[in-house]
Order: structure tokens, then C-alpha cells, then sequence
């Protein structure tokens, strides 16, 4: 151990202080990392009521072949009343080969009492580089194919775990965005049959007496719009878009409708001279017509129901 | 002037007593035609609301023989254009003559000179020819040198066309097309009616002669009482909605016709629906048309007048199922 006096202090760093570096190999091979502990300590008793501080070397990250890979925390364990202990490991490695020595560190011992300082170095070691022996005389073996790393749902959890809380955010938000849309249930209303409907508007053009109004183009052609519609909606006849020759050729397989036919008929003609050909019919006619109407609605309503039920197999023939 | 209730009736009476040559023609007519009283119906209407017929039908379906006995029952001159690649516009208007011994140009008049013309396969002769045809139906009257000519009514045109031989015929163009106001597709008779047929033209006594039953100047008058037939506007209205349909079925709720249909009916098959459904209504004795008689006609005049698509085409969707298709859908007034 080499020392260098140049401090107020009494005593040399050497007589209070021991240093070493210790390599755990003194043989690798080439890239093969190796690790030197750096070890300081100082005999407390020596040195009464002094502050000091120890300086460990500060490496290159290249030097002298080696590398430098990594250097450790300082580690004061092991420190008692009469020795402070301080340690450190160096890891290095070389990629080349050959002896290559580690040159002498230098540690610093520095008082913070009086500001003196003394330094003390490590002895230098040799470390051996060497290389993979290989065997020339055999074949060069192909790259190693990739390794398949076994499955562990331990690696995937994480995952597993993100995935599910997403998909849990998810259901929550549209959960509450749907309990915003739906609207409140309000009962529709009772849907008019075309019986009911077309007995209404008969009755109201019976009450108003629109034959009165002098328009009796509008009103034959309204008379005729609700039978037709009737006809449509309770018997499925395109009966709106069906003139009346064609209407009265395709009741004739709905025999309730077909018993109606010359009533129906007398009403439809009528109808016609007085939309297309300016006929004015007798005021007691007007009447009659809408009167032969209701007949054939009420005569076709329940007749058409019973058949309807009769086709679905709903009635019972015992009762 | 708005016609009154009173006007009406008594416009009904009138066509009702003047229309009775109607039933009368058509009894005469079929003392030679057996059968093919579509046709007969359709000649008629296209007689009485001055419009031309183009007619379409294979060979030996006695499109000749209807005209001929048509004619023969109205008193009226008759002639037959045999159209063939060769033929030229001369050979059907006429055309100048050098008359030597008066040394002078004098003009020849062609057989279109006539009151009815049967136009054979019309689509066998070349465009120059099918345009002077169809500038004289349009016009009326023939232009040779220096002098036009009014062509006598009345004035119907009867052309055919076979539907079978395609090679080498000069389509007619839809421009061309469009001036027939019906077009009239006729099939073949049933087993009776050929049975008929048969039996008449093997009588020993020869085919039936047709008597005359009225004149052209009777024809003329009907024609004018054809217009005055009463037509409500709600049947004015209804016959735009069919022809409007054709144009943009999308507005009658008929979008799947839309891409079927390339072009739909001009304002000329507005016009011509409503004269050919006035003669209708006269033919069947009213002073008034009811929207039977549009929808009994729609398919003669309109047929030719919706332009179909290639995917129409593809599809074999005709023109008349587009107009089905219309016509139940289009609400009836």
C-alpha cells in the first residue's frame, strides 16, 4: 500500500487506514464479466474526534482493455466502534485477450475538521483474457433456432385484468346512457278497427249533412274514399287504387262483400256519374247512398270477423 | 265554359245517339275478321282520336284484312306500303314525272295518297323512308317539288312491325316512335276462333264482302264530338300522376322502378292519353270518360313510350310491368 503525506493530519492515511481490491477471477474468457470488491477501512480509534470522509475511485468507462459495466452503492456494513468499513463492487469485463493488469486505484481520505486530505492506492493485478478455444477441424454448426418460452398465465394477467375493467367501463357507460334515451312508456292509444273507423266518419258525414254544403262532388267522393278504405284495410283489396269495374270484379271471392255487390255497385256508379260526369243525383238519393253504405259496412263488419276467425282455426266448431 | 250538369246530359244523350256507328262498325267487321277485336278497338280509337297506330305482331294475323275491311266499311281509300330495304322516300309520297307529249314535269302521287295506309314492316326500310312516312303523319300533308298536298281524312296510318326478324331492320327511334299514339301488341287467335278462321276462308262463296256503313265525313264529325267528350279534372289530374309516375316513380313511393326505367312518358303521351281515353269513352257510349277508360288505354299509349334500362333489360322486365306496377299504385280519383 502506497500512501503520500500531505496532510495536517498526524498519522499517514497507511497507519489508520487499509485498502484493497479484490477480484473474484483472475481468469475469464473473452466478454465474461468478473467483479473486483473495492474495500476501505479506517481504525476509528487512531484518529479520535476527526471528521473524515473516504473518496472511492472514480473509473473511467474504458480503461486499460477493460470496460467498465457497472459499479454498486457503497456499503457500510460491518462498521463498529473502532473500524468504519466501506465497500464496493466494481463489475468490469474485457473484449480483448490477453493479460491486461488493473492499474493501482486511488482512495481519498479527506478531513472535514481541518480540510486536509491524504490519498492511498490499491495494488494493481493482473487479470487473463482469454479466448474460446475452438475446435477448427469440425463443421461450422448452424444459429441455434429461437427458443419457445413456456406459456404462463401469470404473464398475461395483467392483461387479462385491463381487459376486463375496460369491458366493465364499457357496459357501465351504456348502461347509463341508455337508461338516459329510454323514454317513459306511455300507453299507445286503442287502435281504431276499420269497422269503427269507417262507421265514424259515415256518422259524420250523416250528421253534417255534407250533401247540404252544395259541394256534391267532394261529398260523393268522400263517401266513396271511406268505403274504399274499408275495403282496403278490413278485406287487404287495393280498393284506392282500383276503379270501380275492378273493384267490383275482385270482391267477387269475399262472398260477404260479393252479397253486397249490387248495393255496392248502385253506390260506386252513382259515385261516378257524379265525380266524373257533374250528375246531380235527387237530394233523397244522397241520403239513400250514404244509408246503403252503413248497411254494407255493418253487414261485412261482424261477418268479416267470424270469417277471419274461421280461416285461423279460432273458432270452435261445439260452440 | 264550364260545363253545367244539364250540358252533360245532354252531351251524353248526343253521344249516345252518335256513337251507335260504333257497335254497327264493329258487327260488320267482324262478319271478315274473326277474333283480334282488341285490335279492331284499338284501330277505332286510333280513328276517331286521330292519332296512328303502330301494331306489333308476327306474320298472318290479319293486320291487312282489319285496315282493308275497315276502310271498306267507312267508304274510304286504302293502300298497302310494302317497306323494304330498297324502297325510297318517292316510292311512299311521290315525286315528278316528265310527260313528254305536253312537255312539261306533272306530279305522280304516291300511295300515301290515301285515307288508310298499312305500313308493312315499317322497320324494314331505311330512315329517309320511315321520315317521310312520319313527317306526313305528323303534318298532314306532302310537300312534291313546288306544291304541298293536304292528305284527305280522314287520315290513319297502321304500321307493323314483326318482332321475330331483327336482322337487318332500321329500328325506329324513340323520337319516331313517340308520334304513334297507340301501340297496339297483338297475339295469336284461340283454337276456336282459328277453327272459325279456317272454316271462313274455305267457304266456297269466298271471303265476305264488307258493306259500307258510314262515310269519312261521319268519321270526321264523331272526331269532333271525341273532344267534346267531358273530362273532370280529377281525371285530368289522374293522367299526369300515371305519365309523371313513368318519370319519377320515386315520388309514387315506386323506388324499385327507378333504376328500370331510363326515360318515362313525354307530355305528347299526356296528350294522347287523354284523347285516346275520350274515344274510348265515346266508343263505349258516354258523354263523359270515368278512369276505366284511362286504364284501358294506358298500356297502348304508354308502352312505347317508357324507355327501359339494360338492367331492366337484363332482368326481362318489360315495359308493361313497369305500367302494372304504376297503375296499381297510382291512386284512382
Amino acid at each position: 500500500m502506497m500512501g503520500v503525506l500531505a496532510s495536517p493530519l498526524t498519522l499517514s492515511a497507511q497507519d489508520y487506514m487499509s485498502i484493497k481490491a479484490v477480484p473474484d477471477t483472475m481468469a475469464i474468457r473473452i466478454g465474461e464479466q468478473f467483479k473486483v470488491m473495492l474495500d476501505a477501512r479506517v481504525q476509528t480509534y487512531a484518529i479520535p474526534g476527526v471528521h473524515f470522509k473516504i473518496v472511492f475511485p472514480s473509473l473511467p468507462d474504458s480503461f486499460n482493455h477493460f470496460e467498465l459495466i457497472g459499479q454498486s452503492e457503497i456499503d457500510t456494513t460491518g462498521s463498529n466502534n473502532v473500524e468504519k468499513v466501506f465497500r464496493q463492487t466494481v463489475t468490469l469485463t474485457s473484449f480483448d485477450s490477453g493479460r491486461w493488469e488493473v492499474p493501482p486505484m486511488k482512495f481519498e481520505v479527506f478531513s472535514a475538521t481541518d480540510g486536509s486530505y491524504d490519498s492511498v492506492f490499491t495494488k494493481p493485478f493482473a487479470i487473463d483474457v482469454n479466448t474460446v478455444a475452438v475446435d477448427t477441424s469440425k463443421a461450422f454448426k448452424p444459429i441455434k433456432p429461437l427458443r419457445t418460452v413456456k406459456w404462463l398465465w401469470t404473464d398475461y394477467i395483467l392483461y387479462f385484468a385491463a381487459g376486463l375493467t375496460l369491458l366493465a367501463v364499457i357496459i357501465i357507460l351504456i348502461w347509463f346512457a341508455r337508461q338516459k334515451k329510454v323514454p317513459k312508456y306511455v300507453a299507445p292509444p286503442p287502435a281504431e278497427t276499420p269497422y269503427d273507423a269507417a262507421m265514424r266518419q259515415l256518422r259524420q258525414l250523416q250528421n253534417e249533412k255534407a250533401w247540404n254544403n252544395g259541394d256534391i262532388k267532394t261529398y260523393y267522393t268522400q263517401l266513396t274514399d271511406i268505403l274504399r278504405v274499408y275495403i282496403e284495410k278490413q278485406f287487404r283489396i287495393p280498393a284506392l287504387e282500383q276503379t270501380t269495374a275492378e273493384l267490383l270484379q275482385n270482391i267477387k271471392p269475399i262472398t260477404i262483400l260479393n252479397q253486397q255487390r249490387d248495393k255496392l255497385s248502385g253506390i260506386l256508379t252513382l259515385a261516378d256519374l257524379a265525380k266524373f260526369a257533374k250528375l246531380q243525383p235527387a237530394p233523397q238519393e244522397h241520403e239513400q247512398c250514404l244509408q246503403t253504405a252503413i248497411e254494407i259496412v255493418e253487414w261485412s263488419k261482424p261477418r268479416a270477423v267470424a270469417e277471419e276467425a274461421k280461416q285461423e282455426g279460432t273458432e270452435n266448431p261445439k260452440a | 265554359m264550364e260545363n253545367t250538369s244539364y250540358d252533360i246530359r245532354q252531351l251524353n244523350e248526343k253521344i249516345h245517339q252518335a256513337s251507335s256507328f260504333v257497335d254497327l262498325l264493329q258487327m260488320e267487321l267482324g262478319k271478315a275478321i274473326v277474333g283480334q277485336k282488341y285490335m279492331v278497338e284499338r284501330l277505332l280509337i286510333g280513328l276517331l282520336a286521330q292519332g296512328h297506330v303502330l301494331l306489333e305482331g308476327v306474320p298472318g294475323l290479319a293486320k291487312t284484312l282489319s285496315i282493308k275491311s275497315l276502310s271498306q266499311a267507312i267508304n274510304a281509300k286504302f293502300s298497302r306500303i310494302q317497306f323494304t330495304p330498297d324502297l325510297l322516300p318517292a316510292d311512299v309520297v311521290g315525286t315528278m314525272i316528265y310527260n313528254q307529249q305536253k312537255n312539261e314535269f306533272v306530279v305522280r302521287r304516291g300511295p300515301i295518297f290515301a285515307n288508310f295506309i298499312l305500313a308493312d314492316e315499317i322497320n324494314r326500310a331505311p330512315a329517309k323512308v320511315q321520315s317521310a312516312l312520319l313527317e306526313a303523319m305528323q303534318e298532314r300533308q306532302i310537300t312534291i317539288g313546288d306544291t304541298t298536298f293536304k292528305l284527305e281524312e280522314p287520315f290513319l296510318v297502321l304500321a307493323t312491325q314483326n318482332p321475330i326478324e331483327q336482322e337487318g331492320t332500321y329500328t325506329l327511334p324513340e323520337a319516331q316512335v313517340d308520334r304513334f299514339m297507340l301501340k297496339v301488341v297483338i297475339g295469336y287467335p284461340t283454337k276456336e276462333e282459328e277453327r272459325m278462321i279456317i272454316r271462313q276462308n274455305l267457304n266456297p262463296e269466298g271471303m265476305t264482302r264488307i258493306s259500307p256503313i258510314i262515310d269519312p265525313a261521319d268519321i270526321m264529325n264523331a272526331r269532333k264530338l271525341v273532344r267534346e267528350v267531358y273530362m273532370d279534372e280529377k281525371i285530368e289530374r289522374y293522367i299526369p300522376d300515371v305519365v309523371f309516375a313513368t318519370r319519377n316513380p320515386e315520388e309514387y313511393k315506386l323506388q324499385k322502378l327507378k333504376p328500370l326505367i331510363a326515360y318515362g312518358g313525354s307530355p305528347r303521351a299526356s296528350i294522347n292519353l287523354a284523347l285516346a281515353s275520350k274515344a274510348y269513352a265515346f266508343m263505349k257510349r258516354r258523354g263523359y270518360v270515368i278512369p276505366e277508360d284511362v286504364r284501358s288505354v294506358c298500356f297502348d299509349v304508354m308502352r312505347h313510350r317508357v324507355g327501359l334500362t339494360y338492367e331492366a333489360e337484363a332482368e326481362n322486365v318489360t315495359s308493361e310491368n313497369i305500367l302494372s306496377e304504376i297503375l296499381n299504385a297510382v291512386e284512382v280519383p
